[in-house]
């Protein structure tokens, strides 16, 4: 059974079409686990976090920004999703990435993973093969660092950590922080090579129940280097802060 | 004790074994044999039912119309029957737990050729009592046991019973959630530590900061960070309702005396997750059987009660009183309580919660490749009292499982820190003074073996046990089994050896062969280990009066032996009894092999 | 140090709970009874094994007396043959069981100051000098009582003055509890 669920997950895999079929899968593998005998591996299960969905109030223009992320399979193997982005309250979507990835467990804190990412947003849209890990790192640090590579042969790179400091068994405060670095100019996302941004983090939240937590917090990012040139000379501010609030949840 | 009386179907084991040829595995035992009329039969439906706690419903699964199901009352030497129908709209089994019997009448899915009762099925379980004692039954397919299908089975002996009570009374202890239990391992996959709402916070560092010192705090949280352990992980699973024999604490579960009477209270721990402290303040339980085994007697104020276990207890009550039976889950999240009384409808004082305890470095001292030099953290300084020159009632000689050659890596020079409390045979009661010290306050117990005994009582140990009748294998052991309790909490995997079930190497044995299991537990968590079939012998100091045990109970950080006789052919699960440890792979088959195999 | 606080301190113990076990007259009384001297007459006295109206054969197991109930009639002497066929020390002690509730104490004690084994009385530890730990007078010697090890039989003939509530009961740690106990039955 187990050689099905794994080559059921391959083959899923390939085919893209991940959680639909997977969740039939999962039937079936519920059915012949009952036949055969019981205490076997666990089901396949899945969750979908959204870990940032918030307004953010700035000097500017206001917007609405979102973070998520989600998975199926079993302790070894799963598929992974992860989806960014962000949409002045008034206007179109300015970025929105997904990322679709294999993880797979290599040690006790950490999953290794491999997949692709799609930029819907900014134009024009931009796939890139992705490798990189994802995991717990010494004193509870939440780490994914990521190597992409585009279509077009450009390398880049983020390095993203995260803490939850439990101030009460409810109220939690996360800060977090978060890198980017490009191997090379890309033009037409205006970024030039090196460090491109660092953003961090405060968020405040209470955690009604586990699933639901109502936060507020601060936003911080800067562009770096080149990339701050570029921005600059397209008349935008190379930092930004921002106020937020907005809602974390799970299924 | 019962050797004689299950000679002869060890005897018929053996010759059908031997029929087998070289499988190995005896799947050859379908049950043919032909019995005599059997001398008790009965009908057990299994169904959805639902159950009322404290005045809160929820969904269950009853065995014969209950929760708990029955109480089977049958002799020792009877040939008893049991007819089980599978109402459910999934497969079902039921699990004689701790009986000695046949592998295909174990009732464990895929072990033995047993396979579950299907929905609308009748299966008939038959089976020779080849013991007496206080046992239980349970489901032992999916999360079923969770949701209501247990119950006692108490078997009177053939002969005269060692121990005369007035009065005989069942105290099933269980856990109920209202939560679907599938649901509860996903989320413990999911974010392990879900259920764990006493996670050390801002406040308790403050608190423990001034107590202990800001760099000692400091190094404290640095220590366990390093490791990306949890300080406060005792139990997995909470929102539980504890439960006496199915009733809340508010339903409160009486048991009648008259004063000077003498009460055998039969106290089972079905829970599926939950160890217990368990006591009745005001009244001295004496120990007369652990897991359905004779004992020597001995007394005691309380005991800690790992899921599965079973102890015979002996009240004497001599007053008018209401006495309550209070048993705490480690994790001090509630308790199950009932009350002794001279009539129903009187209520006992709730005694005093205890102190929930951290877990301290000692607790992980298995833990592989541990680096005890971050253990620097743990500012010894702050436990004065701990000099353990200073124990007197520190008995070495039940130490004497725990090998410390074994231990890779392990510095013992910067340990002078380490919480013996937890090790058998220790008696907190000998060491005046030493718990006050080395808590610091009386809020904070310290390490997984302290339950927070008030100095002068007198908390069992499993050195406190001695069978009342010999060990009747003296064999040296031939074989030395190593079962490490492994896993990955953040991912709540749980293995042995490192292996989950599916992927795991049975452990083989010889037909006939005296083996060594040694427990080493890898993990912060104590594990209540199950081996179905046979009856191990705990190596806790006695020499030839080892008690027998179907659970064995192991501590975080520490090594426990046992010793066991192979007479039982089969294929045995062998698992922790924690259901969602067992459930996320902590169990492995446990073969006895027939002799003929090795030829 | 506190080791030797500790020595002091059960020692001192011990001396009180002996000093109650062995002083004259207060041999058969409870902690905190009145007419001591009284009660030791209403539950009998030793008698010479000649002065026997009868002989009852009491056999002891792990942990119980076979039989259970004893019928006597007050004024009779009777001589018990006490069989031990467990495989541990037992006692047979005829009293209230308000003075077996406090006999258990003393028991405990010398159990845990290895005077008494589980399976038999220490030999080497009552040869022993006990005056430097200030249990010289810790013994077992009551004339209501005789401990049997293993396989022995031994004797103890009691004349039974008045119709009390009597047991016989052995008070070796956990054995009464767990129902080592039989009823003195007083006839007419």
């Amino acid at each position: 059974m187990r050689t099905t669920t794994k080559s059921l997950q391959r083959a899923t895999l390939m085919a893209g079409a991940i959680v639909v079929s997977l969740s039939v899968g999962s039937a079936r593998a519920a059915e012949e686990h009952q036949v055969e005998q019981f205490h076997e591996e666990p089901p396949i299960l899945g969750t979908l976090l959204i870990d940032r969905f918030e307004h953010r109030w700035r000097d500017g223009e206001n917007s609405i920004d979102w973070d998520v992320q989600g998975w199926v399979g079993g302790d070894t193997n799963k598929i992974w999703f992860n989806a960014e982005g962000s949409k002045p309250v008034d206007g179109e979507v300015e970025e929105a990435e997904f990322q679709l990835l294999y993880s797979r467990m290599t040690s006790e804190f950490w999953d290794a993973q491999i997949g692709i990412r799609h930029d819907v947003r900014p134009q024009p849209q931009t796939t890139y093969g992705v490798i990189g890990f994802q995991g717990v790192a010494p004193y509870f640090f939440d780490v994914t660092a990521q190597l992409f590579v585009s279509e077009d042969g450009d390398f880049s790179a983020r390095l993203e950590a995260e803490y939850d400091l439990l101030i009460t068994q409810k109220l939690i405060l996360q800060p977090v922080a978060e890198v980017n670095v490009s191997a090379q100019r890309v033009e037409e996302l205006h970024i030039g090579p090196g460090f491109n941004d660092i953003e961090l983090g405060l968020r405040l939240r209470y955690e009604v129940v586990r699933e639901f937590a109502p936060y507020i917090g601060v936003h911080w990012e800067r562009k770096l280097g080149e990339t701050a040139d570029i921005a600059r000379d397209h008349g935008e501010d190379a930092s930004d802060v921002s106020f937020v609030a907005g809602v974390r949840f799970w299924f | 004790m019962h050797t004689a009386r299950h000679g002869l179907s060890r005897r018929d084991a053996l010759k059908l074994a031997g029929a087998a040829g070289l499988a190995g595995i005896i799947t050859v035992y379908p049950g043919r044999r032909v019995f005599a009329a059997a001398d008790q039969s009965l009908n057990l439906a299994v169904e959805r039912t639902r159950i009322t706690i404290d005045g809160e419903t929820s969904g269950a699964i009853s065995i014969g119309g209950s929760i708990p199901a029955p109480t089977l009352r049958w002799r020792e030497g009877q040939e008893v029957v049991i007819h089980v129908t599978n109402r459910l709209d999934e497969g079902t089994s039921i699990h004689w737990h701790g009986l000695l019997l046949q592998g295909i009448m174990d009732g464990a899915p895929g072990f033995n050729g047993f396979v579950p009762i299907g929905p609308g099925e009748t299966y008939t379980y038959r089976f020779k009592l080849r013991q007496a004692g206080t046992y239980w039954y349970h489901s032992h397919s999916a999360s079923q046991e969770q949701e209501g299908m247990y119950g006692a089975i108490v078997i009177e002996p053939a002969g005269r019973d060692p121990v005369r009570a007035d009065r005989d009374y069942v105290v099933l202890l269980s856990d109920h959630t209202p939560e679907n239990p599938e649901n509860v391992l996903r989320k413990l996959k999911v974010s392990e530590g879900y259920y764990n709402n006493n996670k050390r916070t801002l406040v308790d560092f403050f608190r423990d900061a001034q107590r202990d010192g800001l760099g000692a705090t400091i190094n404290d949280r640095l220590a366990w960070g390093e490791m990306r352990m949890d300080a406060t992980d005792l139990a997995d699973v909470t929102g539980y309702q504890f439960l006496v024999n199915g009733k809340g604490p508010r339903d409160n579960w009486t048991a009648v005396y008259n004063p000077g009477e003498r009460v055998r209270l039969r106290i089972i721990n079905g829970s599926a997750m939950s160890i217990f402290d368990v006591r009745i303040p005001g009244l001295p339980m004496t120990v007369v059987s652990a897991d359905g085994q004779n004992v020597v007697p001995v007394k005691v104020d309380e005991f800690r009660f790992g899921v599965g276990e079973t102890y015979d207890v002996i009240v004497m009550p001599t007053e008018d009183n209401p006495f309550t039976f209070f048993a705490e889950s480690i994790d001090r999240t509630g308790y199950a309580r009932g009350t002794l009384a001279t009539r129903e409808g009187m209520e006992g004082e709730i005694p005093e919660r205890r102190p929930r305890a951290n877990l301290t470095m000692a607790d992980m001292a298995m833990a592989p490749g541990m680096d005890h030099g971050s253990m620097a953290g743990m500012d010894h300084g702050n436990m004065p009292g701990m000099d353990h020159s200073n124990m007197p009632g520190m008995e070495q000689g039940s130490m004497a499982g725990m090998d410390h050659g074994s231990m890779p890596g392990m510095d013992h020079g910067s340990m002078e820190g380490m919480d013996h409390s937890n090790m058998p045979g220790m008696d907190h009661s000998a060491m005046p003074g030493m718990k006050q010290d080395a808590t610091g306050s009386k809020e904070q117990a310290m390490g997984w073996g302290d339950a927070g005994t008030p100095p002068g009582a007198k908390a069992l140990s499993y050195a406190d046990l001695k069978a009342l009748s010999k060990t009747t294998d003296l064999r040296e052991p031939t074989q030395e089994i190593e079962v490490q309790l492994t896993g990955m909490m953040a991912r709540y995997i749980w293995t042995i050896n490192g292996q989950k079930f599916e992927e795991g190497t049975p452990i083989r044995v010889a037909y006939g062969d005296r083996v060594r299991i040694r427990f080493v537990n890898t993990t912060m968590m104590a594990h209540p280990m199950h081996l179905h079939g046979m009856f191990v012998e705990l190596e806790n100091g006695q020499t030839d009066r080892m008690p027998k045990k179907h659970v064995v109970l192991v501590p975080p950080g520490q090594a426990t032996t046992v010793q066991l006789t192979a007479n039982e052919p089969g294929e045995w699960p062998f698992h922790c009894h924690l259901l969602y440890h067992m459930a996320s792979g902590m169990m492995t088959r446990f073969i006895v092999e027939p002799r003929t195999a090795s030829l | 140090m506190r080791l030797n606080a500790r020595t002091f301190y059960t020692a001192a113990t011990l001396l009180t709970a002996t000093g109650l076990l062995v002083a004259p007259g207060l041999a058969f009384a409870a902690p905190g009874e009145a007419g001591h001297k009284h009660e030791t007459a209403a539950i009998g006295e030793p008698a010479k094994a000649t002065a026997k109206t009868r002989t009852v054969q009491v056999v002891m197991g792990d942990n119980f007396y076979e039989p259970e109930t004893i019928p006597v009639k007050a004024g009779e002497t009777i001589r018990f043959v006490l069989k031990n066929q467990g495989e541990f020390l037992h006692e047979f002690n005829i009293g209230t069981a308000t003075m077996h509730a406090s006999h258990q104490k003393e028991m405990a004690m010398m159990m845990e100051h290895g005077m008494l084994t589980p399976t038999g009385i220490n030999k080497n530890m009552s040869g022993m000098d006990h005056s430097k730990m200030g249990m010289a007078e810790m013994k077992h010697d009551d004339p209501n009582s005789v401990l049997v090890e293993p396989s022995q039989t031994k004797e103890l003939t009691w004349k039974f003055t008045k119709d009390t509530a009597l047991e016989f009961a052995c008070n070796i740690p956990g054995h009464y509890e767990s129902g080592m106990v039989g009823k003195v039955e007083f006839k007419r």
